[in-house]
Order: structure tokens, then C-alpha cells, then sequence
């Protein structure tokens, strides 16, 4: 076994050692709680042949390798959100020893705190509009053939041409607006939002064009609100299927870059 | 409360935090693990800028292969065309690395060694 480093896996507060009882670590060691400066840290412990310089830069190349430990930083981030509010760290964040991380725990203190406080008592939610481009095309070309062509063979095969494109066009437009639409519907009805970059459906296998990928932040108290304004939404808007996922940890809203 | 269910597709629901260690698919818990999660420089000083050329490491796997089980170890280097991509993100990466070490240099200790 080589020289051991500390992995932050999420910061807390008011955590006792029995809220990370059976959550197990990267490398299979019990997760761990250190106090300091008013916060908990929520640690475990890594060897730096992996999780050092030269091994972080070898094996975050690894998808195999970033995969396993990216679950396994999530099942810990939402072991820890069962027990109470947390702010989640970045992947591979690793210090040399516990009082490192204390010391870290205290330059950032007041932002830690702030982070925590926007998140306290509210989950993550994900929401994902897919829509079929073909579809709405379908629709805009019915909509075109009630129209009347004018003149003869070669300008009617022209205006087919130019309105086989334009229904192309027109079809991602529809898709694009729909997703906005939907993304600020929801955003009023929420403590904070955000648009993260459509996933590809290569990598997630879903069907259709992935018009919205959104976060939002929501109160654990209005949660039957939430869920009925989106069902709702959703209702009204038949062309469109929505996925929505949650309550997640509040991984894109435990932020200090505001600070 | 949950009517029409079928016009919604909810998973993980609901029993919040779900205890299973893989309830989302890859690509929603790289895009918030990488992507996301605050950033605190530990004492291993590596891990910042290379995850965030990581990061875009990933968007160009992303549209560069059918599936995620496919990928191998050094899944962009042979592709010359994700190498030159990666190469200016690397540029990039060195000059933030630069500003970064320039920011450090001015404010507070980096820990022990």
C-alpha cells in the first residue's frame, strides 16, 4: 500500500459519525466525518498511487476507472443527502491529510456556509424534453399541403424543394422554442434553475432530439407542487415527453462562484 | 396527487435518494460530478485543470462514439481529429494553469507538503 491521502467527497454540517455508518469509500474503506470551523467534512481514505498526481493524471484517462469512481462519489454525495444539507465537491478532490482539509474547511469557511444555506431543505431535480423532429415536421407539412401551389411542374417541384427545407428549419425552430418555453414555465415556480448542455443519445440511448436538460432547485415542502406544475406543463404541450428525475442532491446548485 | 403518470416518466420516485448506488444513467452523473460540485484546490494541485480538460475530453467522446461500453483506455488519442482538439484544449489548459499558479502566488499558502 503506498502513502494514503484524504478524498472530500461533500461538505456538511452538524453531521455525527453514525450519518456515514455503512457508506463505503472508493477504495472500500468506511466514509468518515471530520469537524472543523463549523462544518463536517465528509472524507475517506484514498492511496496516492491512484489518487495522487501521477495517478489521478493516468487514470482519469481511464473511462473504466473514471466511471467507478464517479458512481461511487455519487453514492456517497447521496448517502450524505439523507442525512442532512450538503454542498458536493468535485470529482478528485484529495488532500494529504485531515488537517489539511480542516485548514480548507476554514479559508472557506463563509462561502461553504452560503453555499449550504442556499441549498438547506431543497433537492435537485432534473427535467428532459425530448421531442420527435419528425413529428413536428409531419405536422408542418400537413400544414402546407392545405395551401394552395401555384404555377406549373418545375416552379410546383421548386416550391417543394425550398418548403422540404424550410419544414426542416422550421421543425428545429418548434423543437428549440418548446424546450425554452417549457424550461421557463418551470423556472417560476422554483428557487433557482439551470440549463446544463443536452446529453447526446449515443452516450444515454434515449429516442428523439433532446430539446431541454435542466436542474432545478426545489423545497423539499413544495415537492406536490412542483411535480403537478409539470405535469401540467406537460399536458399542454402533447408533442413534447418529459422525463423528470428526482429528488437528486444539489449538485448544480452547491456553488461558490458567486463568491 | 399523481395523475396521468404515464405522460411523465419518473424514476427514482418515491422514495427520495434512492440507496441504490446507480440510479442515474453515466452521462447525468459525469455531467454533475465533473461538471459540477465545488471546487476546493486540494493538496493534490492536478486535479482541477485536468478535470476540467477531462471535461471536455467527454463532450468530444460523447459525439465521437456510439457507446459509453465501447470505450477503451486512451479512447481519444488515436483519433487525430480529437488529438488536435485536445491539444488545444491542453494550450488552454497550460495557460490557466498559469493565471491559476500567478492567483496562489498572491493570496494564501498551498498547504504542506
Amino acid at each position: 500500500m503506498s502513502e494514503s491521502g484524504v478524498y472530500l467527497y461533500a461538505v456538511s454540517r452538524g453531521l455525527h459519525a453514525d450519518d456515514v455508518d455503512g457508506l463505503v469509500g472508493l477504495q472500500g474503506d468506511p466514509v468518515r466525518v471530520l469537524d472543523g470551523h463549523g462544518l463536517s467534512a465528509v472524507v475517506g481514505d484514498v492511496g496516492l498511487d491512484e489518487f495522487g498526481d501521477e495517478g489521478l493524471r493516468r487514470n482519469l484517462e481511464d473511462l473504466a476507472w473514471l466511471e467507478q469512481v464517479a458512481r461511487q462519489h455519487d453514492a456517497v454525495v447521496r448517502g450524505v443527502a439523507r442525512r442532512g444539507v450538503l454542498a458536493p465537491m468535485r470529482l478528485a478532490t484529495v488532500f494529504l491529510n485531515d488537517d489539511s482539509v480542516v485548514e480548507r474547511l476554514g479559508e472557506w469557511g463563509s462561502a461553504l456556509q452560503r453555499a449550504l444555506d442556499r441549498v438547506e431543505g431543497r433537492s435537485e431535480w432534473s427535467v428532459k424534453v425530448y421531442v420527435s423532429l419528425e413529428e413536428i415536421e409531419a405536422e408542418g407539412r400537413a400544414a402546407a399541403h392545405s395551401r394552395p401551389a401555384g404555377g406549373g411542374a418545375g416552379a410546383a417541384y421548386l416550391q417543394r424543394r425550398r418548403s422540404q427545407i424550410t419544414q426542416r428549419e422550421d421543425a428545429l425552430g418548434a423543437a428549440s422554442e418548446l424546450g425554452d418555453s417549457i424550461y421557463t414555465r418551470l423556472a417560476h415556480s422554483v428557487a433557482a434553475s439551470r440549463r446544463l448542455p443536452p446529453q447526446d443519445r449515443r452516450l444515454t440511448g434515449h429516442e428523439g432530439t433532446m430539446v431541454l436538460n435542466a436542474a432545478y432547485l426545489v423545497g423539499h415542502d413544495d415537492e406536490a407542487t412542483w411535480t403537478s406544475t409539470v405535469d401540467a406543463i406537460v399536458a399542454e404541450r402533447p408533442q413534447a415527453r418529459v422525463e423528470l428525475q428526482g429528488p437528486w442532491p444539489p449538485y448544480s446548485f452547491a456553488t461558490v462562484e458567486d463568491v | 396527487m399523481s395523475q396521468e403518470p404515464e405522460l411523465v416518466a419518473r424514476r427514482e420516485r418515491p422514495s427520495p435518494y434512492s440507496a441504490r448506488p446507480e440510479p442515474s444513467n453515466l452521462a447525468d452523473i459525469l455531467e454533475r460530478v465533473l461538471d459540477k460540485g465545488i471546487i476546493i484546490a486540494g493538496d493534490i494541485r492536478v486535479n482541477l485543470l485536468d478535470i476540467e480538460l477531462l471535461t471536455v475530453k467527454i463532450r468530444l467522446l460523447i459525439v465521437s462514439v456510439d457507446k459509453a461500453a465501447e470505450m477503451g483506455i486512451d479512447w481519444w488519442k488515436n483519433d487525430p481529429m480529437l488529438s488536435t482538439s485536445a491539444q488545444e484544449v491542453a494550450e488552454e489548459n497550460r495557460r490557466l494553469r498559469e493565471r491559476i499558479e500567478e492567483l496562489e502566488s498572491g493570496a494564501g499558502e498551498p498547504g504542506d507538503e
